[in-house]
C-alpha cells in the first residue's frame, strides 16, 4: 500500500473511532450534573423535613405555654365558697379563653373523681394519675368528641393542658381540676406556616444554587468542548500540534497528550515521506542511465538493421520514461504534503500571467503530440489576477493539468487554457476536446493511482498532486464535462486582496 | 570541444560518454569528485557537466572550487535531486544551468550546445545561425534564403531574430512588441500580425515556417 493512503487515513479520523471513546453515551455534563444536584435535593428534602419537626415542636411549646396560662387564669376565677366552689366567669375571661373564633377553645372544671362543674363535659381525661402534681399544669392530646351526634367525624383532636388545684379548709383538702383544650388544627396551621416560611426561601436557593451549578459545569467544560472542536475541524492529515490557548491544567494535560501522540505520528509520516523522497532519488540516477542506455541502443546500426528488436528496445526506453515520470511526480507529491508545502514561500503572484506562461511552455510537447493547444484570452489584458502562494507549486499543479490534457485528449484535439477572475477568486480552466472522462468516474481520478485510461504512459498521480496543492493553496479543483465531447478543469484560487506596497 | 562527465554512476556514464562522443564531443569521465576538481583544474576544457552526487568530494564544492579558479568555464549540473532549494543552492554555486535526471539524450545537448555558445558568443545567440535553408547572419545584419537575399525591415529583422534565437518555444505578443520598443505606451499588438504575415510571405520556401499559437504567441519551426 503506498504512503497516500496511509497519510491519508491518519490519524485523526482514527482517533475519532477508537472503541474507548465512543461519544454520546455518557456526556461529563450530564454525569456532573447529576452528582451535584441530586445529593443537594436530598439534603434539601431532610431540611424541609428536620424544619418541619422543629416548627411543630415550637407552635407546641407555644400553644402549650397559652393553655398553661390559660388554665391558670381559668382557675383563679373559681374561689372556694365554704364546701363548695365559686365561679365567676365573667364575659371578659371568656372573651380571652376563646379568643379565635376560627380557633375552638374549650375548658372543664371538674372535682374529681368525676364531678363536672363548668364547661364542656366531654373533655378528655388526663392520664391516670395517683397523686397529681398541684399547680402544675399536665399537657397532653386528646380526642374530643361530639356528644350531640356522635358522628365520630366530628370529633376533635385537642391538645389539653389540666391544672390540679388544692382548695378547701387545711383539715379537708380537696382538689379542684381546671381543664384547657385547644384544636390541634391552629397548632398545625402554625407548623405550616413556619414551614413555609422556611421552606420557601430554601427552594428559591436551591432553584438558584442548581442554575449556578449547571452555569459552572457549563463554563468549566468549555475548554473540553473547545478541544473537542479543534480535534473536529482538523483536516485529516493535519498533523500540527493542538494550540489551546487559556485552558485549565486538566485540559491543557490532554491537549498535551495529543500532541505527543500527534508527534509521534508526524514524525513516523515524515520517515515515511523522507523514504519516499530518498528512494525517488536513488531510483533516478539509474533510470537516468537505462534511458540513456537504451537511447543509444536504439541509435545504433545493428538495431536499426533489426525492426523487432527496435520495438523491444522502444518498449523498453517507453517503460523507462514511464518509471521516470512516476518517480518525478511522487517527488511532487512529496513536495506538495502539507509539511514541505509549509516550508515553502509564499509569494504574490499574477496567476494569468503564470497560466500563459506554462502553456507557452508546453506548445513544443503539444505540437509534437498533435495537440492544439492555446488560449482564449485576449492578449494583453490589463486585469491581473494577484493570488497568494507558493509559485512553484502552483506553477507544478498548472503544468499537470496542461500535461495531462496533452497526454489524454488524443491527437487532433485541442487543449484551450484560460485564467480570468470571478468574484472573489481566480480561475484557471484548462478544457479539452478529447474522449472526455465519464461523470462517475470525476470523483475517483482525483485519488492516488486511480486513472480514467489505460492509455498514455501516465501514472496516475496528476491529479492526486493538482488537488493537494490547490488545497494547501486554500482553493479547489473540480472536472466537468464539455459538449460534444471532452473535459473542462477548473481551478479556484483566492485572489489576493492585499493592496501592493 | 573537450568535456568533462563527473558522473559515478557507470552505465550511465558509459551512456552519456558514447552519445556525446557521437554528436562530437571529446569526453573524459571522472567517477568521484576528486578526479573530477584535479582534472579540471588543471587541465583545459571547453566544458563541465558535473553530477551533485559524487564520492570523495560533492559536487557542489567541486563547483565552487571550480568557479573560484576559472570563473568563464560553463558548468552544467546533471542530479537526482529536483527541488527548489537545492535547484538554488546549485545555481548559486555557480552552475551555468540544471538539468535534472532522468533527461532525455537530445535535451542535455542542446542544453551543452546553448552554455557553449553563449560562452563564446558572449550574447547568447550565435552571429551566424542556420535553420533549414535560412541563413541569418547577425554580424553583417543580411539573411537569405538558399543564398538568396531577402530583404527585411527593422521591425521584421527584430521580430525574425527573436523568433529564431526562441526556436521551437513560443514567442508571446509582448515579447515581440517589447522587441520593437522599451515603451509600453508606444507598443502596438495589433501591427503584429501584419508583420507576422509579410514576414511568413518572405520566408516561402526556406523550409521554416512560423506557427500561430492560438492566444500565446507564435513559434519558429523548421519543417521536416
Amino acid at each position: 500500500m503506498p504512503l497516500s493512503r496511509w497519510t491519508r487515513r491518519l490519524p485523526l479520523g482514527a482517533l475519532r473511532r477508537m472503541p474507548g471513546l465512543t461519544p454520546g453515551t455518557r456526556s461529563l455534563h450530564r454525569h456532573l450534573l447529576l452528582w451535584l444536584l441530586l445529593p443537594q435535593l436530598v439534603l434539601w428534602l431532610a431540611a424541609a423535613s428536620f424544619t418541619y419537626q422543629l416548627a411543630d415542636r415550637y407552635a407546641n411549646q407555644a400553644i402549650d405555654a397559652s393553655l398553661s396560662t390559660a388554665s391558670r387564669a381559668l382557675a383563679r376565677q373559681v374561689k372556694p365558697s365554704g364546701s363548695g366552689l365559686l365561679i365567676d366567669f365573667p364575659r371578659a375571661a371568656q372573651d380571652i379563653i376563646e379568643a379565635d373564633p376560627d380557633d375552638r377553645v374549650y375548658y372543664m372544671v371538674s372535682t374529681p373523681p368525676g364531678e363536672f362543674i363548668l364547661g364542656n363535659s366531654q373533655m378528655p381525661q388526663p392520664p391516670a394519675i395517683t397523686e397529681p402534681r398541684l399547680g402544675q399544669p399536665y399537657l397532653y392530646d386528646g380526642i374530643l368528641r361530639d356528644p350531640a351526634s356522635g358522628d365520630r367525624r366530628r370529633d376533635v383532636t385537642v391538645r389539653v393542658a389540666a391544672l390540679y388545684l388544692a382548695y378547701g379548709e387545711p383539715g379537708k383538702p380537696q382538689r379542684m381540676l381546671v381543664q384547657v383544650a385547644r384544636s390541634r388544627t391552629s397548632r398545625e396551621e402554625l407548623a405550616r406556616q413556619i414551614l413555609i416560611d422556611t421552606a420557601l426561601p430554601l427552594s428559591l436557593l436551591i432553584v438558584l444554587m442548581s442554575v449556578i451549578v449547571w452555569g459552572g459545569i457549563r463554563g468549566g467544560l468549555a475548554p473540553l468542548a473547545r478541544l473537542r472542536s479543534v480535534v473536529e475541524s482538523r483536516a485529516t492529515n493535519d498533523l500540527a500540534p493542538i494550540r489551546l490557548e487559556a485552558a485549565p491544567e486538566e485540559v491543557r494535560s490532554l491537549a498535551l497528550a495529543l500532541n505527543t501522540l500527534l508527534a509521534e505520528v508526524r514524525e513516523n509520516v515524515n520517515t515515511q515521506k523522507r523514504f519516499i523522497s530518498d528512494a525517488a532519488h536513488q531510483m533516478r540516477t539509474p533510470l537516468a542511465g537505462l534511458k540513456s542506455q537504451t537511447e543509444l541502443a536504439l541509435s545504433s546500426a545493428a538495431v536499426c538493421a533489426d525492426p523487432e528488436l527496435q520495438a523491444r528496445l522502444q518498449r523498453v526506453h517507453e517503460s523507462a520514461t514511464r518509471s521516470a515520470h512516476l518517480v518525478s511526480q511522487l517527488l511532487a507529491l512529496a513536495r506538495a504534503e502539507p509539511e514541505a508545502a509549509m516550508a515553502q514561500s509564499r509569494t504574490r503572484f499574477d496567476l494569468q500571467r503564470l497560466a500563459r506562461e506554462v502553456a507557452a511552455e508546453q506548445v513544443p510537447r503539444a505540437i509534437a503530440a498533435g495537440i492544439d493547444l492555446g488560449s482564449d484570452d485576449t492578449e494583453l489584458t490589463e486585469t491581473q489576477l494577484p493570488v497568494l502562494g507558493n509559485l512553484m507549486l502552483i506553477r507544478e499543479a498548472l503544468v499537470n493539468l496542461v500535461d495531462n490534457a496533452i497526454r489524454y485528449a488524443g491527437r487532433g484535439a485541442s487543449v484551450t487554457v484560460s485564467a480570468h477572475a470571478e468574484g472573489s477568486d481566480a480561475v484557471v480552466t484548462v478544457e479539452d476536446t478529447g474522449f472526455g472522462v465519464p461523470e462517475v468516474d470525476h470523483e475517483r481520478i482525483f485519488q492516488r493511482f486511480a486513472r480514467a485510461t489505460h492509455e498514455g504512459n501516465g501514472c496516475g498521480l496528476g491529479l492526486a498532486i493538482v488537488k493537494e496543492i490547490v488545497e494547501r493553496s486554500r482553493g479547489s479543483v473540480s472536472l466537468k464535462s464539455v459538449q460534444p465531447h471532452g473535459l473542462r478543469v477548473t481551478v479556484r484560487l483566492p485572489l489576493s486582496t492585499t493592496t501592493r506596497a | 570541444m573537450k568535456l568533462l562527465l563527473a558522473e559515478d554512476d557507470t552505465i550511465l556514464a558509459d551512456a552519456l560518454t558514447s552519445n556525446l562522443k557521437a554528436s562530437g564531443f571529446d569526453v573524459e569521465v571522472a567517477a568521484n569528485g576528486a578526479v573530477a576538481e584535479y582534472l579540471l583544474l588543471r587541465h583545459d576544457f571547453d566544458i563541465g557537466v558535473l553530477d551533485l552526487g559524487l564520492p570523495l568530494v560533492d559536487g557542489l564544492t567541486v563547483l565552487k572550487k571550480v568557479r573560484a579558479t576559472k570563473p568563464g568555464l560553463p558548468m552544467m549540473v546533471l542530479t537526482a535531486l529536483d527541488g527548489m532549494e537545492q535547484r538554488v543552492a546549485g545555481l548559486n554555486a555557480g552552475a551555468d544551468d540544471y538539468l535534472t535526471k532522468p533527461f532525455d539524450f537530445p535535451e542535455l545537448e542542446a542544453r551543452i550546445r546553448a552554455l557553449l555558445r553563449r560562452a563564446h558568443g558572449n550574447t547568447g545567440t550565435a552571429a551566424v545561425q542556420q535553420t533549414g535553408l535560412l541563413r541569418f547572419d547577425r554580424e553583417a545584419r543580411r539573411a537569405s534564403i538558399d543564398r538568396t537575399p531577402i530583404e527585411l525591415s527593422p521591425r521584421e529583422w527584430t521580430l525574425l531574430d527573436l523568433l529564431l534565437t526562441q526556436r521551437d518555444r513560443v514567442v508571446t505578443k509582448e515579447q515581440i512588441a517589447q522587441g520593437w520598443t522599451p515603451d509600453p505606451n508606444e507598443q502596438n499588438l495589433g501591427s503584429i500580425e501584419v508583420y507576422i504575415h509579410r514576414l511568413r510571405r518572405k520566408l516561402e520556401g526556406s523550409m521554416v515556417s512560423i506557427r500561430t499559437v492560438r492566444g500565446l504567441g507564435y513559434l519558429l519551426e523548421t519543417e521536416p
